[in-house]
Formats: C-alpha cells, structure tokens, sequence
C-alpha cells in the first residue's frame, strides 16, 4: 500500500518530465518538423490545393491546439499508421524494440559488469601500477570514437578474418543470434568500458577509504570480501543509477549507430528514419514512450535504493 | 643524533619550516599541474594541432584538400604524403584542414554552452528553490531525457540544412551538466561570509552574482569546457556519419565516413588517418583534462 | 586492579620504528618505540594529535597504509609470534580472533548497508568455525554482556538505528566475540558524551577483565588513563618519553612534557577533554627533526645537551623517562 501511494505520487510527479520531453519534441520534430504539404499534392498545385491541404494536415491551426492534439494522440496510444510505410505503429514497435533490445542487452550487460570489475581492481590498488595500467587503457579507450571502433571491428571481423557478418540481422536461433549479435556487442563494450571503468573506479574509490572498511580490514576479512560488502554494496545507489540512467539513451540513441552501420532493423534506425522524413505517428510513439519510461525508470531508481542501502526511506525523512 | 657538535638554535614553529606552498586555489593547482607529465605532454600535443589549425585559417596550409589532384588510392609519395582518397583527393591536405574544423566545433560549442551553463547553473543556484530554479531544472531534467542524436536529428531536420544546426543542437544539450555543477558551487558558495557580506552592504542580486559567484566557479567552467570540447569533437564524428554534421569543408568524421566504403575494398588509409588524427588529438586533450581536474579539485587528489 | 601473572607478555612491542613515504620525504611517525602488555592489564597510550598513537596500533595490527607506510625495524610479538614477517595470509586470520581493533568514530565504523547481526556473525563465522545459529546466539550474548538492552532484537537492527554509545557497545562486542589476548581500542570514546564515555568505558574494562584480555587504550585523556589503566605510556613526536605504572607516574611525573600534561588538567573535570591541554609552542615537523631531545624546543628544564643529544631511556624504579633534566618538583594544576 505504502509502495503503491508512493508509485502514483511519483507517476503524478513525473507528469511535468513528460509535458517537457514531449513539449520540445513537439516544436522540434512537428511544428517546425518536416513540411508534407507538396509530397501530397500534384505537380502544379492551385493557391487553394495547397490551402485545403494544409488545413487537412492541421498546419494551419494555433500551436496549443496542435500539441493538446498531439498530446491527446499519445495518451490514448492512438498512434495510428506510419506516414512512409503504412505499416500499424503498434505493430513497427513491437518488431523493432525487441531487435534493439536482443542487439543491446549482451553489450550493456558486459559493459558494465566489466567496468565494474575494473573498477574495484583499480580501486583496490589504487596508486599502484595496476590501478595505472587500468585507467590509462580507459583514457586510450575513451579517446576512440564509436564510428571508428564500428568501422575497425567490422573490417577485421567481416572482412579480414571473415569470422562474422558485416551487415544484416538475420536471427532465428541462439547460434545466428550469436553470429550476428558478436562484433555489434564487442564494438559497444570497447567504447563504453572507459567510461564505466572510471565511473566506476570514482565512486569505489570513494567507498574504499571510508571507516568500515578499515573496520572489516582490522577484523579479518578477505579483500574479495571487502571489495563486495564494504565497498560495492555501499556503491550501490550511484552505480545503480548511471546504469539505470543509461537505459533509455542507450536503447533509442546508442542503438543508431550500431543499426545504421549494420543494417539492423531496430528502434534506433526506425526513429532516425522516421525523424528525417517526417514520419510523425512513429515519431510521437517513440517520444512518448522514451519519457514515460524515463519516468518509469525514476521510480524503479527510488524503488531499487531503498533495497540496497537500508538508511534510505521511500518517504524520504531518513538521511 | 646526527651531528652533536652544532648547537641549533630553539626550532622555530613548524609552520614556518614549511616549503612556502601557494595557498590560492590557483596557485596550488599550477604546482600540482607542473607536476602531472602526461598534462603537460598532452596540452603541449594539443598546442601543436592548434598550431595546425590557425595554419589552415591563414591559408599556410591544408589549401588544397578539396581538389582531385591525383588517382584514386594512391600510396604514400612525395607529392601526397599520406596517399590519396577514392576521388584522388590528398588525404594528409584533408586530415589537416580537419584540425580546423574540429578546432571550431570544439571551441564554439565548448564555450557557448559553458557560458550559457555557467549562467543558468548560477541563476538557478542564487534563486535555489524559487520559481526560477524549479523551471530550469525542469529544463535541464527535459533535455537530459531527450536521447542525444535525435535531439540533433530533430534540430537539424527543423532547421532545414542550415550549417549550425549541428552546434545549436551540442550546445543545447551539453550545457545541463555545466549548469548544475555550477549550480551545486554556488548554493554552496551563496551561505558563505563574504557573499553575505555582499548583501549586507546592499550590492545587486546581478552585480553579486556576477562578481562574487560565477568568478568562483570559473575551474569548474574550466575543466567543463575541455570535457565539452572533446564530446563535441566526438559527436561530431558521428553526426558526419549520419548525414547531421558538418555541412560544407571537411572534418574527420565526414573523412570516416566516407572511408568506410573503402575500408570494405581493403583500403585502409584515409580511415586510419582520420582515426589517428582525431585519436591523438581527443586523447591528448582527455589527458589535459584529467591533468586540470586533478589539479583543481581538491577531492580528486591522489588517496 | 587483578593482574594475572604471566611468564611473558602477550604483546611486547621492540624497538619498532615505521616510515612513511610522503612528498615531503621520508617521514618516522613511530621511533624507536619499545613496551609490553600483559594478559588482563591495560596500558594507555596518551601523546598530543599526531605523535603517532595511531600508527602504532595499525602497525600491530599490519594495517599501515600500503605502500606509504612501512615498519623499517623492530618487532612485535603477540603470543611470543613475531607479526611484523608474517604473511598477510596469516595475519588476517589473527585479526578480528586474536588481536582486535576498535576505533574513534563509532557513527561511521560499521557497515552501513548489513545489519549488526549479519557483521558480528561474520566475524564469529570467519574465525570460529560456528554454525549460523550458533554466531547469532553468540552475537547476542555479547551485546548483553556489553549491556545493549534487549540484544535479541536489537541485533536486527542497522547501524544508523542505533545511537554512538550503543555503536561503539557493539564495536567492543564484536571485538572482543572471538576472545581475542589483545584488544587495541584508539579513543574509543572520544566521540561520545561525558556520561555515555564513562558508561562504555565501564563496560569495555569489565568484560575485559572476564576475559583476561590485554588492552591497549589509546587516549587524550589524562583522566581515562588514571581511570581505567595500570601502565602508561606517554608518546611525543613519534617516540616514547615516558613509561610507568599509572600510580607513580601521577605522583611523580618525570618527563617534562608528561607534567606539563597534568599541569594542565582542571582539577575538578566537568566536560571531557577532546584534545590534550595546551602546551605553549610548537611540535617539530616530523620531515626536519632536531638532533637533540624533541620536546626541547617547548622544555622548561631545558639545558645545552638536550638540543644537541637525544637523551636515552633511564630506568628509575618502574619508571622510565628520556630526560637529562627529569622534573622532580610537584604537579600543580
Ligand atoms: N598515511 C600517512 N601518510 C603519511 N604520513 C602519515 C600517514 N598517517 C600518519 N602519518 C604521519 O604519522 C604521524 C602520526 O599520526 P597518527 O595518526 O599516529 O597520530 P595520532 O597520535 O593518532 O594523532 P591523533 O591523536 O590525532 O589521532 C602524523 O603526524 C603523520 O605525519
Ligand atoms: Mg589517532
């Protein structure tokens, strides 16, 4: 009960995230977003052809009216149908998103867990020559463009050692997955590693001077002890929330790279594609659901902290 | 122990045996900045390509990059150092002239959106749980949530093709970090003495924000700035890509990709140029960072 | 206070001398410093901030901070086992079972995120080959013996839901669970109020005295010393100035420094003193010290040799003072 009030309130409080998210959406992709008016008409369209279509568009009425609309269209997820395709929005989602997610998730997973692992070795011997070695492979790593790691990995993946596809997803089993699925995750781990690593390594390094470690220390306890109880687990609410954070952008942005280099019919490319040319159905599904899972995903942070550091209240009076 | 025969005088108080250290901020984070190598060799690597580039805006060199001037993929000689591209264009010309594009995006969206940062983080700050706060955090919250390359897509589809749609849509997104490291400073900054003391004696909400606080955040607009300047160089690449970068000249990340057509032929050279090209100057100026955040925030001394 | 004959000492600390690599050079934090400990006795430790108390015990325990910190010479042996060659390996299983540490700050010294039972029966389970049940049954016997009210339920609970004194209670609880011979325990009451250090201190030698356990109790404090131990030790500038049995060193203070210390103590104590009384000057900077006595500089009694010679360690009946010009006169306060 406490966590279902608790839930809605934040529901409620998330509503001005997505009037803004959607708000800017808005303006960007529909109100100055690409002009349909002449793809619909004939070669020599008359002053009054172009008027009637323009009113058949809604060009031509006030700004607030057209995003009440756009707003209402979102809240009864009445997308409709995509402009270019004619293909159900509905149905383009639901065959895209679980492409970009199976195409993410290794990549997401392994990167982070990576850079955590990096990160409490380095943190664990900080100052020494492992913790040098460590995040200078994370400065070179994150000096390296993503295009570059695409490009480089695909050519000696696909073309050198011919060990992988160079384009295309053409999934239907866990070994094709993991034909397929291979280079994209090893490009995407190498790019974020960098980052996650000295993310990480900042904030266990932080934890690692604190007082009950060097209880836990005087006690006995062995360092892969140390470095789980004291350190991670007291890291926790940070770490959660980068790699929760990161979830979103990931799906909808990081996906694009990777999908237009590859070939791979995913959200990311979908959404590109579609905000290119104008395809507003597609483009207010997806706006709409990246705030709303933003919001979700707000929730499922406050949620999460109170499970891993007990000090924290979902009502918020303790510290 | 050592030496009985010498009578020293009474020591004199500890603090005056000290090396004379420089108290300021400043003063401090130069002696430990002189200290860091890898800063030092990766600012002096960055002064370099910066060389490169006010070459190219004086026409020294680089003229030449955009003229065929030789056969497709011809290998390193004399006349083309580093070869030629599919159009038997001269790759080392491109790469150069690169160093001044990436110099304008870096340093243009470096400084508008640590300006525009500086300023909303420290407006937000001074009015901290006013109106004003709350709508810019509501901002800040907005942009934050908008994944980045549509954002850019967005901007640049909405205005038509034009040049600096690119760096608005950079600008626009990279300040909300700026604003709210600045923000934190000057909350902090605010209860202090000296800015009571601005009030008391009754100067301008403007003058004090102005003079007393943004003053006072200038290392976290500093090391901003750099950490801007390189994920600006690094969008850009892919925004080039994506057909969203840069519109006329060209940079690396349209040198990039035009190569990757010829990277599935075998030829590798105009990719590993621009690649290295960009590699050495983002990692120099990562190093450069590092080396000023080290130095200027006291937290990130070693432990 | 009982004191159990011994043949040997269960700590005996020789001439131990650690080094700390720091910009500013090679600095001793600790040298030269030799004493003993026997089972069931407590020997204090007082010095002003920084003369080093706290290096001392991470060096017994082998907690100095890698790669800085360094014990160049000496020994320390518990049990009669040298500790300073022992692999870290071995070392690990001793702490926590038989040498343990308690520590200043008893807000931030436990875990936050696990609950009191699950970090005392963690220990237990480590080092005694208990069953779960059997930890926890434990556990709770030692909060009641630290006088924790309704330890059954109070186990349950995170460190934040308890107040400083009942943590620093269960610091000492969990120190002392595995019965360990030594317990260093640095200002383990410092951070507490008056009453609360009084009651903690109370509790900490009682069950100490059950157990038979050698305490070292570092302390500021003049009056914790003459509560609660048989020896002291008085540390200044990383070395030892004076040791004695706490009766005699409080009628007849030898070294200087020790009785400038208690010159300086209110006679009737009504707050507890958080730092050591105000000695007029300055301590040497441990990178540049003089070649003479170290307290020289801020000496009363000084004469010309005390700048030019360390002096050595004399032996006056069960005292021993480093000092050409020892004090005889009365403490006044
Ligand atoms: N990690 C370290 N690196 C360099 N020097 C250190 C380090 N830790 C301690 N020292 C040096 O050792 C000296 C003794 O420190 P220590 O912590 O033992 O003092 P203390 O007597 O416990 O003081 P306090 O009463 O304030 O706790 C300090 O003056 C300091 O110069
Ligand atoms: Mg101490």
């Amino acid at each position: 009960m406490e966590l279902l009030s608790y839930v809605i309130r934040k529901l409620i409080g998330g509503i001005p995230l997505i009037l803004g998210v959607t708000l800017i959406s808005f303006v960007l992709m529909v109100y100055f977003g690409p002009d349909k008016t002449f793809e619909l008409l004939s070669k020599n369209p008359t002053e009054a052809e172009i008027a009637q279509v323009r009113a058949q568009l809604g060009y031509d009425r006030p700004f607030l009216v057209r995003y009440a609309e756009y707003l209402k269209e979102m809240a009864t997820l009445d997308f409709g149908f995509s402009d270019s395709t004619g293909e159900r929005v509905s149905s383009i989602l639901s065959r895209t998103i679980p492409v970009s997610l199976a195409l993410l998730a290794p990549g997401f997973v392994l990167g982070n867990l990576l850079g955590i692992v990096l990160g409490l070795v380095a943190a664990w011997y900080r100052g020494g020559w492992v913790d040098k070695l460590i995040m200078g492979g994370a400065v070179v790593g994150m000096s390296i463009s993503f295009l570059v790691v695409i490009v480089a990995f695909q050519a000696l993946f696909g073309v050198v050692l011919g060990w992988f596809p160079v384009r295309g997803w053409n999934v239907h089993d866990l070994p094709s997955y993991a034909y397929y699925v291979t280079v994209p995750t090893l490009a995407s781990v190498f790019v974020a590693l960098g980052y996650n690593t000295r993310f990480f390594r900042a904030v266990l390094v932080e934890e690692i001077n604190r007082d009950h470690v060097r209880t836990a220390r005087a006690f006995g306890a062995r360092p892969a002890e140390i470095l789980f109880r004291n350190v991670l687990m007291n890291a926790m609410i940070p770490i959660v929330t980068r790699i929760l954070f990161s979830i979103p952008l990931i799906v909808v942005s990081g996906s694009l790279l990777i999908e237009s280099y590859f070939g791979i019919p995913g959200i990311g490319k979908v959404t590109f594609d579609a905000i290119t040319s104008g395809d507003q159905p597609i483009l207010k599904a997806v706006v709409g659901l990246t705030a709303v899972l933003f919001v979700l995903i707000l929730i499922v942070t406050d949620i999460l902290y109170r499970v891993v550091d007990p000090r924290v209240s979902l009502t918020g009076d303790a510290r | 122990m050592s030496d009985p025969g010498i009578i020293l005088p009474a020591p004199e108080p500890a603090a005056a045996r000290l090396r004379p250290e420089r108290t300021s901020l400043w003063g401090r984070a130069l002696d430990q900045f002189r200290r860091d190598h890898a800063a030092i060799t990766g600012l002096a690597i960055v002064a370099v390509f910066f060389l490169m580039a006010v070459g190219v805006w004086f026409g020294w060199w680089g003229t030449q990059w955009s003229q065929a001037l030789g056969g497709r993929w011809e290998g390193p000689s004399g006349g083309h150092w580093l070869g030629t591209n599919l159009l038997g264009q001269d790759i080392f010309q491109r790469a150069v002239y690169s160093t001044r594009t990436a110099f304008e995006i870096g340093l243009i969206v470096a400084i508008l959106s640590t300006l525009l940062g500086g300023l909303l983080g420290a407006l937000s700050g001074f009015y901290s749980s006013r109106w004003i706060d709350s709508v810019l955090l509501w901002l800040m919250g907005t942009l934050d949530s908008i994944p980045f390359y549509l954002f850019v897509a967005a901007v640049a589809v909405a205005m038509a093709g034009n040049p600096w749609a690119m760096h608005i849509a950079m600008v626009a997104t990279f300040w909300t970090t700026t604003a709210r490291l600045v923000r934190g400073e000057v909350i902090k900054l605010k209860n202090l003495e000296f800015v009571e003391a601005a009030h008391a004696i009754g100067l301008g909400q403007f003058r004090i924000i102005f003079r007393h606080l943004l003053p006072n955040t200038f290392h976290i607009l500093l090391v901003q700035g750099t950490i801007v300047f390189v994920s600006a160089i690094k969008a850009e690449v892919i925004l080039s890509f994506l057909g969203l970068g840069v519109q006329d000249g060209v940079s690396w990340g349209l040198m990039i990709a035009e190569s990757t057509q010829e990277v599935l032929a075998g030829q590798y050279m105009n990719f590993i140029v621009a690649s290295s090209f960009m590699f050495v100057l983002v990692m120099a100026f990562n190093l450069f960072s590092d080396g000023l955040q080290d130095a200027l925030d006291p937290r990130r001394a070693p432990r | 206070m009982t004191r159990i004959n011994q043949p040997h000492p269960v700590l005996r600390v020789d001439n131990l001398c650690v080094e700390f690599a720091t910009t500013a050079g090679q600095i001793r934090a600790v040298d030269q410093l030799s004493f003993s400990v026997e089972a069931g006795q407590t020997l204090g430790i007082v010095g002003e901030s920084g003369c080093g108390k706290s290096v001392t015990s991470l060096a017994i325990m082998g907690l100095l901070p890698k790669p800085a910190g360094r014990i160049v010479d000496g020994s320390v042996l518990l049990d009669g086992q040298e500790l300073t060659r022992l692999p870290e390996g071995r070392l690990r299983q001793l702490r926590g079972a038989e040498l343990s540490m308690i520590f200043q700050e008893p807000m931030t010294a436990l875990n936050p995120v696990y609950s009191i039972a699950r970090q005392m029966t963690a220990v237990l389970k480590r080092h005694q080959q208990l069953s779960a049940r059997q930890a926890r049954h434990r556990a709770i016997e030692m909060l009641a013996r630290v006088g924790i009210p309704r330890p059954d339920q109070r186990i349950d609970d995170y460190p934040h839901q308890l107040s400083g004194g009942m943590r620093q209670r269960v610091m000492i609880a969990m120190a002392l669970s595995c019965q360990p011979k030594l317990l260093i325990a640095d200002e383990p009451t410092t951070a507490l109020d008056v009453t609360t250090q009084a009651q903690v201190l109370r509790q900490m030698v009682d069950l100490q005295q059950e157990l038979g356990t050698a305490v070292i109790l570092i302390t500021h404090d003049l009056g914790v010393i003459a509560e609660t131990c048989d020896q002291a030790v008085v540390m200044y500038c990383g070395s030892k100035v004076e040791q004695a049995p706490v009766a005699d060193l409080f009628l007849q203070p030898r070294h200087p420094y020790t009785a400038g210390l208690m010159q300086s103590i209110p006679r009737i104590r009504e707050h507890k003193l958080d730092r050591l009384p105000v000695i007029e000057g300055q301590v040497p900077n441990l990178a540049a010290l003089p070649p003479g006595c170290r307290f020289a500089g801020r000496c009363p009694n000084r004469e010309d040799r005390c700048v030019q010679q360390q002096p050595p360690l004399t032996e006056r009946g069960a005292q021993q003072f480093a000092c050409f010009n020892p004090w005889n006169g009365p403490v006044e306060s």
